[in-house]
């Protein structure tokens, strides 16, 4: 009878050892792996950005051929959601639910992430790097969701303020995407303009849908503009430029980060992207920065596929993906979310291949707090492609 | 003044993608009553097919454009020998079905065999290059556009109007079972018309890659052609040419004077009030069927 009960307390006092480790596990995190989800445009209009999470994959096959992290492999889960916000959510949910993530990284465009930012924020699931420089993320700020894009609005403002400053222009015109994404851009250079005394001589919208961009470049050429920035996406911009050059309009071109893409920019304007100056949140493709080209051996020729080019979208998924990895590594052996977000707060004048990224203790009324960079840098496309760096890396301040 | 005419004009050369794209499924329409949903897939997959033979393999220009559209015309007679005569019983709702799916396929095609990744077809003639008329511009591009489908216009009238072949496709559209009776191969006329309706459409789609080239280039000339068709009437050819010019003009008038946020769903809003008021279309005969 003793012993039958001896055998009794020993199953319990086993089962009761199990039960809190087994409650205190994080979700997306065993012995051996990490689970971290993406979406990213595969297919559909936004396509061109698809290679920001085949970037991210090739960054993890990586590290996990370096040994992964404190023993534990990254498992990357990327889906595409062609950039539509509905399939984002579906996705998102698809995935947190069934496989279970650890934490979210980048997910291009501002309407997918603002599909599912409530979702991932309610269930305090760690959000690191969306791809868009987007308000959104930081007002308010959110105590899970960690920005390193470069505001738009603050692109905008540093291209203007370049323009007025130093390159004397002031009939200044925007066209742009008639969604949060244009009017981020658009907000900063009516901002900025203001600072100098200046309006905008045009404000033209454009519709995702559209592809006849005549009317578009007829209203900016009425407007005699010496500055048009362009803050659309990539097709509509290329159109937008080809269409000045057959009306034989040719004010200087300035546009977002989404466009900077120069060699990709160059060969679907068949050249005529010379000359546009953009903002841009990654080092140069040909740069030679020891870390830019460990990735470039490490990660792109080992991992990327055969076809993929090596250019600021591939490496852009690297660059939004770094201060999660940074974060796990500090972490160390035991991690969870809570630790991460500490971890991630921590971070001060983190630099990768990207801009300074450093953030702080989580602030309500600090939108700061969570946005990670206020760096940008200014480059006007050459004839080959290649890019001239005007600036360097700067702050963009108010 | 200056701008009301650079309006015009942009409008024409902005229609003549959509005159096309709306003979090709008026073509289709006339024989078969079916609107054919994956034209622009039709003549996408052709495109995609010319940037092979130009960038793959290295094909000339004056080679690869008549190999393409023969390969436009094979997959036009293909698709309806194979998938569209095959169903059974088919209604028209079910055969509109069939080329939803066929648009679904040749786009998951083209997707699969290039990728997403935006490319511009190699062409001798840029998008971007102009010609001007005093002070109002046209691209080369499209006054090479204009010159195409005013050719094609007249060719298929006269195709239609005086070769029995274009008498006995008419025979077929007016019906089927009389012309059936009268001794025209029916069943041959129809896959002749859609490799014919294929051929154009692959026109235009030739004619739109040098500018952007994407799995999703051809939905909006396709949405815009059909919208033409539909104001013309579906089964006048004229009527589908002439609402893809005035489409293409009220679009840029619209974009200019009203709102240019409004402009790509003007044409839509032209529709539905053309079709309250002329539910047959513009152009179009209005046939009562006898029972």
């Amino acid at each position: 009878m003793r012993e039958k009960f001896s055998g009794i307390w020993r199953i319990v006092a086993v089962v009761c050892l199990l039960i809190p480790a087994a409650v205190l596990a994080e979700e997306g995190v065993t012995d051996s792996e990490i689970h971290i989800g993406q979406w990213g445009p595969q297919t559909g209009p936004a396509a061109a950005w698809g290679s920001v999470a085949r970037g991210t994959d090739a960054y993890f096959k990586m590290i996990n051929a370096q040994g992964g992290i404190h023993g534990r492999k990254l498992i990357h889960h990327m889906f595409d959601d062609g950039y539509n916000p509905a399939k984002t959510k579906a996705g998102v949910k698809e995935l947190q639910e069934g496989t279970g993530m650890f934490a979210w990284v980048s997910g291009v465009g501002t309407s997918p992430g603002m599909a599912v930012k409530e979702y991932l924020m309610e269930r305090k699931i760690p959000w690191v790097g969306p791809s868009a420089g987007s308000l959104q993320w930081i007002t308010p700020p959110q105590k899970y969701l960690f920005a390193v894009y470069p505001l738009y609005a603050m692109e905008a403002r540093t291209l203007v303020r370049h323009a007025v400053k130093q390159m004397g222009l002031q009939r200044v015109a925007v066209a742009y995407q008639n969604d949060e994404y244009g009017k981020n851009g658009l907000r900063g250079a009516q901002e900025e303009l203001q600072k100098h005394g200046l309006a905008l001589v045009a404000e033209v919208p454009v519709e995702v849908k559209d592809t006849d961009m005549k009317p578009h470049v007829m209203k900016l050429r009425k407007s005699n503009a010496d500055m048009v920035l362009l803050w659309t996406s990539v097709s509509h911009a290329v159109r937008i430029v080809g269409v000045s050059k057959a009306m034989k309009f040719a004010p200087q071109f300035m546009s977002t980060s989404t466009c900077s893409d120069f060699p990709l920019m160059m060969h679907i304007s068949k050249g005529l992207w010379e000359g546009v100056i953009c903002a841009t949140f990654g080092e140069l493709p040909d740069s030679q920065k020891a870390l830019l080209q460990t990735y470039r051996k490490d990660a792109y020729e080992a991992f990327a596929a055969k076809d993929e080019r090596w250019g600021l979208f591939f490496y852009a998924g690297i660059i939004f993906a770094e201060p999660l990895v940074e974060a796990i590594k500090r972490c160390g052996p035991e991690l969870t979310r809570e630790k991460l977000v500490q971890e991630l707060e921590g971070l001060q004048d983190f630099r990768g291949i990207g801009p300074t990224v450093s953030y702080k203790p989580f602030d309500i009324n600090d939108p700061m707090s969570r946005q990670g960079t206020q760096e940008t840098m200014l480059v006007q496309c050459l004839a080959d492609g290649k890019a001239k760096n005007l600036t360097g890396w700067i702050v963009m301040s108010e | 003044m200056l701008d009301f005419l650079q309006m015009i004009l942009s409008g024409i050369a902005v229609g003549s993608s959509y005159a096309l794209m709306g003979m090709a499924m008026v073509l289709i329409y006339k024989t078969s009553e079916v609107p054919n949903f994956a034209q622009g897939e039709m003549g996408l997959l052709c495109a995609y097919f010319t940037y092979m033979l130009l960038d793959g393999f290295g094909v000339a220009l004056e080679i690869a454009i008549p190999l393409t559209l023969a390969v436009a015309f094979a997959l036009g007679a293909v698709l309806e020998f194979a998938v569209l005569r095959r169903a059974k019983n088919p209604s028209v709702l079910s055969m509109i079905v069939i080329t939803i799916g066929m648009e679904m396929v040749l786009l998951g095609l083209v997707s699969w065999k290039f990728g997403a990744d935006q490319k511009t077809l190699p062409f001798p003639i840029s998008p971007y290059d102009s010609v001007a008329l005093g002070d109002i511009y046209i691209s080369s591009l499209e006054l090479l556009t204009l010159g195409i489908a005013l050719m094609l216009m007249i060719g298929l009238f006269i195709f239609l109007r005086t070769t029995r072949l274009g008498m006995a496709m008419k025979a077929t559209q007016q019906n089927f079972n009389a012309a059936k009776l009268m001794g025209i191969r029916t069943h041959r006329i129809m896959m002749l018309t859609w490799g014919i309706s294929a051929v154009v459409g692959c026109i235009a789609a030739l004619l739109i890659a040098p500018t952007i080239m994407h799995p999703y280039m051809m939905w909006d000339p396709l949405l815009k052609g059909f919208a033409a068709a539909v104001m013309g009437g579906m089964t006048s050819l004229p009527g589908a040419i002439a609402a893809a010019y005035l489409l293409g003009i009220i679009e840029n008038l619209f974009g200019g004077y009203v709102s240019i946020e409004f402009k790509a769903v003007v044409a839509f809003a032209i529709i539905v009030l053309i079709l309250c008021v002329k539910p047959s279309g513009l152009f179009a005969r209005h046939y009562v069927k006898k029972v």
